[in-house]
Parts: C-alpha cells; sequence; structure tokens
C-alpha cells in the first residue's frame, strides 16, 4: 500500500537565485567574507573534519564578524542555507536608489507582511534586507509598529547596516548615516535616483482570503436564518504578538470552525446540527464582541478590505401579532435575534432536542456568574 | 561608566545638567573626565573637522572596560560622503565601540536667557544620548520622539525630546546588564 508522498519529496518552486549566492563550498576561501542569512557577515576560517553522531562530516568553520561567534556548517548544506557573498558595490548603490525612493504601499496584513518579511531576510539577499527595512519604515508612518514587527526591524536594520559598512567599507556608524540619510533625507535635499533594482521575487504560498460572506456558507438563508457571525478580531488587524505566539488559539474561533456546507438543502438532521451550532455561534458573537473591547487595537484602525464586508439587506422584522413586516421599527441588533424565532421551521422533533440545550443552560450559567463568595463572612 | 571630555572651553552648569540627564537615560555614572586638545591635523580645508579622524586622534583619557568616552566639541564636524551624499554630521560615535563625538555647532544659539539656555541644554542633552546609544548598539530609531531618531530628519520637531523611547530604552538597559562589568 503506498502512502502519500513524504514533505521532502515535494517539488519546490524554482525562484530565480539571489546574487552572489554561493552553490558549491568548493568556492569558499580562508578569509573570504560571506553573508549568513539572519546572522550576518561572517569569514571563512577553514574548513575542518569532525566525527558527529559516529558520522565524519567535512565543516565549513566561519566567525562572525560582529562579535567572533564560529558558525560551523556542513559543506553538503553550504548551497541550502543561502549563503553568499557580501554585497558588490553595485548591488548597494541599487539598494540605496531603492530605499530613497518613494514607497507608498506598506502590506497591511500583518500575516502576510511577517511571512514575506522573514522569507525575504532569509533569501532575498542585501535588497531583501532592504526592502524589510523600507516596508517596516514606511509603516511606522501609519502606525506604531507592534513589539515583534519592532525587533524585526531592528534586527533588519542591524543586518543592513553591516553589510553596507562592510561593503563599502566604512563603520557601522557611518554606514547607518548613510542609510538614513537615504530614507529620511533633510528637508530640501532631493537625490538623483536610478530606476531602483526589481523587488526579490518571494516563493507564492495560497493566501486564505475570507470572502464567504455571513449568510451564504452556512446556508442559513435556506434554513430561515439571518445570523451574523462574529468578526474574527485580529484576523487582519495588528496583532502579530498574540496570534504568532499562539496561532492555533487564533484559529480556534468559533467563526472560523464552523463546518462548510454545500448549497444544496441540508437534509434534516443536518439542519439540526446547523440549527445547534449557529446558536452556539450567537453566544460566541456576544463573547467576542465583550472581548474585542479588550483587544489593544482600536476598531477604526483595522484595514478594511474591498469588497469583503458584505452588507446584508435590511429585512423587514415580521410583527409579532400579525406576522407582517413591521417597517418603521428598526430594531437594535440584539433584539432582532427573538424576532427571528418564528421564522424557523417548526418541527416536532426540535421540540425534544431544545430542552435538552435549555437544561444544559439552566445547570451551566448559574454556576459560572455566581459571585465569588466575599472572604469576610464565614458561616 | 561615560566620561564627558571637553575638546574647547564649556560652561561647568552645561556639563553637570549633561552629566545630569545621561545618568537618567542609562542609569550609569557619568563625570566630567577633563579636557583635551582638538587635534588640529584632521581639519579639513573647508574648516570642518572630519568626526571620524578626529576620535581616532584625539588624546585618550583613563578608562575601564565597558567606559563610554563622549568628546564634546563646538567646530563642525563632517562625514565621508556616502552614495547619496554627505548626510549632515551632528556627532559620530563607535557603533558598539567606545568613543562618540558630538558638535554643538548645529544647535540653536545658547543665547543668555534661560529659556535659550534650557533649550541648548536640551539638545545638547538628545544628541549626547544619541551619541552614547550608539555606544551602547541602538540604532536610529522610526519614532521622532525618540533620541535614537537621525538628528536631521524633518519629522523632528524643533525642541526634540531628550529620551529613549521604551524599545530602545529596554534594549540598552539590556546590553548593559550584559557588559562585562
Amino acid at each position: 500500500m503506498k502512502g502519500p508522498p513524504a514533505r521532502h519529496e515535494e517539488p519546490k518552486e524554482q525562484l530565480p537565485a539571489v546574487e552572489g549566492i554561493i552553490s558549491d563550498a568548493g568556492e569558499l576561501e580562508p578569509g573570504d567574507r560571506v553573508v549568513y542569512p539572519n546572522q550576518g557577515v561572517c569569514r571563512i576560517t577553514g574548513v575542518e573534519s569532525k566525527e558527529i553522531a559516529g558520522q565524519k562530516l567535512d565543516l565549513v568553520r566561519m566567525e562572525r564578524e560582529e562579535d567572533g561567534a564560529a558558525v560551523l556548517v556542513p559543506k553538503g548544506k553550504v548551497p541550502t542555507i543561502g549563503l553568499r557573498k557580501v554585497a558588490s558595490g553595485d548591488q548597494i548603490e541599487g539598494v540605496f536608489h531603492y530605499l530613497a525612493a518613494q514607497y507608498d504601499d506598506p502590506e497591511l496584513d500583518w500575516k502576510v507582511r511577517h511571512r514575506d518579511n522573514a522569507d525575504r531576510l532569509i533569501a532575498g539577499g542585501v535588497l531583501g534586507v532592504a526592502e524589510v527595512v523600507k516596508g517596516l519604515h514606511a509603516l511606522s508612518r501609519i502606525r506604531p509598529l507592534p513589539a515583534k514587527e519592532r525587533e524585526q526591524y531592528d534586527n533588519a536594520r542591524h543586518l543592513l547596516v553591516h553589510e553596507v559598512a562592510v561593503s563599502l567599507a566604512v563603520p557601522p556608524g557611518l554606514a547607518e548615516d548613510y542609510i538614513d540619510y537615504a530614507l529620511m533625507p533633510p528637508t530640501g535635499v532631493t537625490f538623483k535616483l536610478k530606476p531602483p533594482p526589481k523587488p526579490v521575487e518571494l516563493p507564492s504560498r495560497p493566501r486564505r482570503k475570507v470572502t464567504r460572506t455571513d449568510d451564504e456558507d452556512l446556508g442559513l438563508d435556506e434554513l430561515g436564518l439571518d445570523l451574523e457571525l462574529p468578526e474574527v478580531p485580529g484576523a487582519e488587524g495588528e496583532t502579530p504578538d498574540a496570534a504568532a505566539a499562539a496561532p492555533d488559539e487564533a484559529g480556534a474561533l468559533p467563526a472560523l470552525d464552523l463546518p462548510e456546507v454545500p448549497d444544496v438543502a441540508a437534509p434534516q438532521g443536518e439542519a439540526d446540527e446547523l440549527l445547534e451550532e449557529a446558536e452556539e455561534a450567537e453566544e460566541a458573537e456576544a463573547v467576542a464582541d465583550e472581548d474585542e473591547d479588550d483587544l489593544p487595537v482600536r476598531k477604526e484602525e483595522l484595514p478594511q478590505k474591498k469588497g469583503k464586508k458584505v452588507v446584508p439587506p435590511a429585512r423587514p422584522e415580521p410583527s409579532p401579532h400579525t406576522g407582517a413586516p413591521d417597517k418603521k421599527k428598526p430594531a437594535p441588533r440584539k433584539a432582532e435575534k427573538p424576532a427571528k424565532a418564528p421564522a424557523r421551521p417548526v418541527r416536532p422533533e426540535r421540540a425534544e432536542a431544545k430542552p435538552k440545550v435549555e437544561k444544559k443552560k439552566a445547570a451551566t450559567k448559574p454556576a459560572a456568574k455566581k459571585p465569588a463568595p466575599k472572604g469576610g463572612k464565614k458561616k | 561608566m561615560i566620561r564627558i571630555v571637553t575638546l574647547e572651553a564649556f560652561d561647568p552648569t552645561d556639563i553637570q545638567a549633561l552629566a545630569r540627564t545621561l545618568f537618567q537615560a542609562f542609569g550609569l555614572g557619568t563625570e566630567h573626565a577633563g579636557d583635551r586638545a582638538l587635534p588640529s591635523d584632521v581639519e579639513q580645508d573647508d574648516g570642518r573637522y572630519d568626526a571620524e579622524a578626529l576620535i581616532a586622534e584625539v588624546a585618550p583619557v583613563k578608562t575601564f572596560a565597558d567606559d563610554k568616552v563622549l568628546y564634546l566639541t563646538s567646530v563642525p564636524l563632517a562625514l565621508r560622503p556616502g552614495p547619496l551624499g554627505e548626510p549632515p554630521c551632528w556627532g559620530f560615535a563607535q557603533y558598539g565601540g567606545e568613543k562618540a563625538v558630538v558638535s554643538t555647532s548645529r544647535f540653536p544659539a545658547r543665547g543668555v536667557s534661560e529659556a535659550s539656555i534650557d533649550a541648548w541644554r536640551k539638545r545638547l542633552a538628545r544628541e549626547s544620548i544619541h551619541a552614547v546609544g550608539h555606544l551602547w548598539d541602538l540604532h536610529h530609531c522610526y519614532d521622532a520622539r525618540c533620541a535614537m531618531h537621525p538628528s536631521w530628519s524633518p519629522s523632528l520637531p524643533a525642541s526634540p525630546e531628550a529620551d529613549l523611547c521604551t524599545f530602545d530604552r529596554d534594549k540598552s538597559e539590556r546590553k548593559i546588564r550584559l557588559a562585562k562589568t
């Protein structure tokens, strides 16, 4: 029996190699200066053999110039770690022209941005590092960076400063002045810029876009329900700390866990399950509304994506007495919920299932809301 | 320890105020370590002094491990031109090193009124924190209210604050904690 292919056998997307990348360990000579992605400029000190776990390995020994830390890389791994030569003069010139060029289009989706920036730092060469610095700098003009990205910005700047310093043979302090002179030119200073180099190509990933509207995916129209699903707080906003720390937790919100329902009318049993899930979604909405206030990002700061927010058409409320739509009285959002009950299909078996849920609620809610006894009173 | 060395005569009260501010910013003892002569051979044809050469050539002061030396001067400084030109020079620091120099030549006039003297001292404190920050491995900051923001930036207010942002303060404290001494 043949199982699925192993992950490492999946074909990888071939991107054009960054200029100066070292594809063979034989190219390295002691004394060469190379750039180790995310580590900085290193100097090759030699090749040595070591026995590790019973295997004899040829290792390239490097020394990080910044602090003298030793780095050992197996010779066979050199082509895959993105080791590259220090940027040439032409590359650095391109970087400065890129830094000084106009840039008004920062990526607003923090998940995409954070992932792309991490890719750029690893595989983008010196221009990729410059792109991270410029992108996050442009974003910082719109709003302060969250802690993780502030750190990423600082790391990228550190890598760029040191590579520019090594490439131009200037002290790092001076290299940083050059970079910021290009990024933030003083008033009245204009540069004669060449066309900036082509941006770094990143591996294309399937981007999960939440395009479904409130009612479409659950097929609630067919069931006669008009439920509003809770908006996922932080799905597009600036909370990378929380979601980066626990990405599974962010995905565990009830709105994302709802099962996909086919467009055809669901059978009766499935419809019951959907109804129960929809009720749970209603409860989760109330919780999410409360939680939203606690988020550090204000609601008006969240970026609005075009075409994503679909305003449902105003539905006339059925009058409790006549059943006719009441056009004059626009009920508030929460007050709509009891009015939706008559729209549900009336089924005899539903009456049996409903008390079970109610019993559960009656058993759990008072216990949850019971105020803690104060320490002062003892029986 | 931060040691302030003056390359010309400065008002002692200005130096005292600066020492207090540096102590508050970095939590390190700060003292005036004396005067030194300005090295004349680093003067360029246009009358400015090469900042990089100045801190290399100036007479040293006695230091211990992790001491930082801040030179103060009023002469205009110059930097090597980069790929896009020469950035304006308010000072220069050896990144992660020991020596830094700050020039007061670009400051607004010190004047004689209390307000103008306060503004001058505040600017001196800001540039000194910036230079010492580089000595403690801090990079430039995008926040215009932070002392590590580039001194020539158009978004810098007329009277900038002499304080570090939270990120830079934390980073400098971490670096100082990890220092040898």
